[in-house]
């Protein structure tokens, strides 16, 4: 369909008294479409409604236009009619004669008699018959929110602009007021936009909601469609697939947006101390066993025996907010999934290839893929069996949980089914979700599996939702889990710290890997501010075979490997195979020069200096071909044969990522 | 407890409606009562033990002139020798044309000045500035002026009345409701019915909040104008006539007149602004 209302290229600047100009809102660019309900949401302050005044017509914007049906907006008119936040009835006149100011006004044309009957027909749509003399000053905010939007109604707008219309509402009132909005809009195929900052609001009225971020200049930092088939009902939009993450997506944004705000007020500028050219880091890790090397550094103090004594651990709660992080810069370094640098700097994030550079694995193995208890009743043992599921159920679509798209367990997941002939997008659908939230969604049945890393698992098993079908032991046995990851302007203007923070997390999994500490990292682990869960969900070594009791022969474990022989040596082998499977499903095209991003990211040499400066010469490393559970060779010098040589695959591109010339950073 | 009227006698009907009247009324009544009593009696006192040449308030009934004057109110005799009712009416008559007219000036200017910032700006410090000046200054202005006793003194009360009615009216015009303009302009109301619908309807609280501060300074000040304008029939000269004449208890009976007269006209524009203003706007 066509665009009913176009909003172009906005800016608005507010002139301040003091002299100077605020700038509201840049560069926002929106299409609406003909019948669409979209809702605006962001913080307070963040423009929301005076992007809403601009479509009415009441605030022209600085720069740019706003068009309604190809004509420009100029100043307010009937066509675009608002609902206020604070209802706007004029309290001298009754209900019936407040909506018919506007009707007599708007639809002058009309025979007296039409519009009397109009006026009568939208206080019965709202249903206030009972109330239709009384001044709106007896009236509740919820009645009186009704007879604003029966007058917007009756003067039949083209557009319907909502001011946070059900703001000032109790809880009750405004579920009640959504189901009639969105019965009258979907009679009366409104065209609507609505400002609001209530996430729930916005999911179940809209069809797409816009973000937008914190001002000053805020833009749209992103649109979401909401596929939730209408006519909805608020049970059933509750228990829409979609729903929770669109949900969490909202929230995530708004989140984010706040965090921004925080980090913009704080002081960023680098504090060199010790011979390091910046000691106050900001390092992003997600809650996971394998954060144990960054906790430990922290809590055993090896991060200040390296000098850099002003770290703080960021927890993020998701792999998005470490990449956010990172390329939005308010991250120095960060844990990350083993594919991510890669899939960075070949321009995985929003198209824009951010050169990324990784010296340290710091954790190997320790993932597995769960599914859920149900499948166990059913005889799925293995990849076959499930396979031979997906088979007998044509009319089943079995959800899985990942991550991240550039994480291990993606790529894993994906070789597993692949391997046994599932398509991993065709015949099964992958989502991304958090790993602390991947147990409630099995609980709860929105997915069906999940590759993740421990203790996601464990506590699956243990809580008997569901079981370890297959472990690392299965897919491949020793395959990077977390690498440290930063951008590489910033590995180039703090290369000491650099080198700094790979030493002491070198040592930190030194010390990890000792059995002797086990017990004590399970106790910082369990902590609030990293994992956060029971203590008996964390293992280190081996679990004790109750764990797994849902498998049937306990089988064995492929547990953490944080040091040792060949553990975490970064390996450009391994940082190419993860390449050729992000290509190989999509997520990426192929990167022609593939040896210079290779080679870009993945810094042996400063690993080496490292390990040299610890004194730990000794530290060997495999090199060769990497094998796989299905017996198919990865040989590093040609990549695009192994590509072709697949059978399920997406069709993959191969082509230049443009990376910018090493900068600086500021 | 069920009343059942049917069945009882009309006198304890009557009874018990004077108990629940006194149990709900008559602090609010009995209070001020006493408070006017006593004051009454410190003065008489006062006056009695000598502190004050003033006479006291039973002066009006032992003083055989104002006796007379206080019991027939409606006796004319012609000329300037009229009873202390038609004394009170010429007055209040001046502070009618007086008043409407400021009303009539200050309202529609107050609208004028509201709607336009520029006006505003370039009147503001005039306005400041003249309703500064006292009653009395303006006096000798409009004598001289207007040539005319009747015509000055309703100028006077003009001049005093209309300054709060005019800036109340302008605050009220200007602290209307973005919320009810923005209303008026999505709906592209006409001029003309915004100015009755959303205007006025909007202003009026203040505007009454001008029309009552108004109508006090009128009164006051139509008796100070009388007082200076002599040979004329009002209440004011009346009480100038009487302290040239030493008929001191005649001045304390013309000031209960005005008293009560000015309590009256206050309560009066009170009531009206109920009966006009809609519950939450007053």
């Amino acid at each position: 369909m066509s665009t009913f209302v176009a909003v172009d290229q906005i800016d608005k600047v507010f002139p301040l008294s003091g002299g100077g100009s605020y700038v509201a809102l840049k560069g926002i660019d929106l299409h609406i479409k003909k019948g669409e309900f979209i809702s605006l949401i962001g913080h307070s302050g963040c423009g929301k409604s005076t992007l809403l005044n601009m479509i009415a017509g009441l605030d022209l914007p600085t720069e740019g236009i706003v068009t309604l049906e190809g004509k420009l907006v100029k100043r307010p008119g009937p066509d675009r009619m608002v609902v206020f936040q604070n209802y706007s009835l004029l309290p001298w006149m009754s209900v019936r004669e407040n909506i018919a100011l506007a009707v007599d006004e708007v639809l002058a044309a009309l025979p007296k008699q039409e519009r009397r009957q109009i006026v009568e027909q939208h206080i019965q749509m709202v249903g206030l018959q009972h109330a239709a003399d009384k001044p709106p000053g007896q009236l509740s905010g919820g009645m009186k929110q009704r007879v604003a939007i029966a007058r917007a109604l009756a003067t039949r707008p083209k557009l319907l602009l909502l001011d946070e219309p059900f703001g000032a509402l109790d809880a009750l009132t405004r579920g009640n007021l959504q189901e009639q909005l969105m019965k009258i809009c979907e009679e009366n195929e409104v065209t609507a936009v609505m400002v609001t900052h209530d996430v729930d609001e916005a999911v179940l009225l809209s069809d797409r909601i816009v973000m937008l971020t914190n001002g000053p200049a805020s833009k749209i930092g992103g649109i979401l469609e909401v596929d939730i088939p209408r006519p909805r009902k608020r049970m059933d939009v509750v228990s829409h697939p979609s729903y929770y993450s669109l949900r969490s997506e909202l929230i995530y944004f708004l989140n984010q947006q706040k965090r921004i705000k925080k980090l913009r007020a704080k002081k960023t500028t680098a504090i060199a101390r010790h011979g390091l050219e910046k000691v106050n880091l900001e390092l992003g890790f997600v809650p996971l066993t394998a954060c144990a090397p960054i906790a430990v550094a922290k809590e055993k103090g090896f991060f200040a025996k390296h000098g850099l004594d002003e770290v703080s651990l960021v927890r993020e709660t998701s792999w998005r907010g470490v990449v956010d992080g990172i390329a939005g810069g308010y991250l120095d370094a960060a844990q990350m999934p083993a594919g991510m640098p890669v899939w960075l700097t070949a321009g995985g994030h929003q198209d824009q290839p951010l050169p990324m550079v990784s010296a340290l694995t710091m954790t190997r193995n320790g993932n597995a893929v769960t599914l859920a208890r149900k499948f166990y009743e059913q005889g799925v043992y293995s990849a076959t069996d499930f396979k031979r599921l997906i088979l007998e159920t044509p009319g089943q679509r079995h959800t899985l949980g990942m991550v991240h798209p550039s994480s291990m367990h993606n790529l894993l997941l994906r070789y597993w089914l692949a391997t046994s002939g599932i398509d991993p997008d065709h015949d099964v659908s992958l989502t991304t979700i958090p790993p602390a939230q991947m147990v409630a969604d099995l609980k709860a049945g929105t997915i069906d599996g999940y590759c993740v890393g421990e203790p996601w698992n464990l506590r699956a098993a243990v809580e008997g939702t569901g079981f370890t079908v297959a472990t690392d032991l299965e897919i491949w046995l020793g395959h990077p889990g977390k690498v440290l990851g930063v951008r590489e302007d910033w590995a180039i203007a703090y290369p000491n710290t650099h080198i700094a923070l790979i030493k002491a997390l070198l040592e930190a999994c030194q010390y990890c890997a000792d059995e002797a500490n086990h017990q004590e990292i399970q106790q910082i682990l369990s902590a609030k501010a990293y994992v956060g869960t029971s203590v008996d969900y964390i293992k280190l070594g081996d679990p004790n075979t109750q764990t797994c009791s849902l498998d049937q022969p306990m089988r064995e474990y492929a547990h953490h490997l944080f040091y040792g022989e060949g553990v975490n040596r970064p390996s450009r082998t391994e940082h190419l195979w993860m390449m050729t499977q992000m290509a190989r499903w999509g997520d990426i095209p192929f990167p022609r020069n593939w040896l210079e991003i290779l080679e870009r990211v993945c810094r042996v040499g400063a690993f080496s200096t490292a390990a040299r400066e610890l004194g730990m010469v000794d530290i060997k490393y495999h090199r060769g071909p990497i094998q796989l559970f299905d017996g198919a060779k990865f040989d590093a010098e040609d990549p695009i044969s192994y590509l072709n040589a697949l059978s399920v695959k997406r069709d993959f591109s191969v082509a230049e990522v443009m990376l910018d010339s090493r900068r600086t950073a500021a | 407890m069920v009343a059942n009227p049917g069945t009882r006698p009309t006198g304890s009907n009557f009874a018990d409606f004077a108990r629940t009247f006194w149990k709900k009324q008559g602090q609010n009544i009995m209070l001020p009562l006493i408070g006017v009593l006593v004051f009454l009696v410190v003065w008489q006192l006062l006056s009695s033990t000598g502190l004050t040449r003033l006479p006291g308030p039973l002066s009006l009934v032992t003083e055989q002139r104002t006796r007379e004057l206080l019991l027939y109110p409606f006796y004319d005799l012609g000329g300037l020798d009229k009873g202390l009712f038609w004394q009170t009416m010429y007055s209040l008559g001046r502070v009618a044309k007086g008043y409407t007219a400021a009303a009539v000036v200050g309202i529609g200017l107050g609208i004028l000045v509201g709607t336009n910032q520029t006006i505003n700006k370039a009147v503001d410090p005039i306005f400041q500035f003249l309703r500064m000046i006292a009653p009395l200054a303006w006096v000798p202005i409009s004598l001289i002026a207007l040539q005319n006793v009747q015509q000055a003194a309703i100028f006077v009360i003009f001049i005093t009345a209309v300054w709060p009615i005019l800036i109340n009216t302008t605050v009220g015009v200007q602290q209307i409701p973005q919320d009810y303009k923005n209303v008026a302009r999505v709906l592209q109301i006409s001029p003309r019915k915004y100015f009755f619908k959303v205007l006025i309807p909007s202003a009026l609280p203040y505007i009454f909040t001008g029309l009552r501060i108004a109508i006090g300074l009128a009164w006051l000040a139509i008796i100070a104008a009388e007082i200076v304008m002599s040979g004329v029939i009002g209440i004011g000269f009346f009480i100038w006539n009487a302290y040239q004449n030493n008929y001191v208890s005649e001045v304390i009976l013309a000031v209960f007149y005005i008293g009560a007269v000015g309590l009256l006209l206050d309560r009066a524009m009170a009531y009206l602004q109920r009966m006009i203003l809609p519950e939450e706007q007053r």
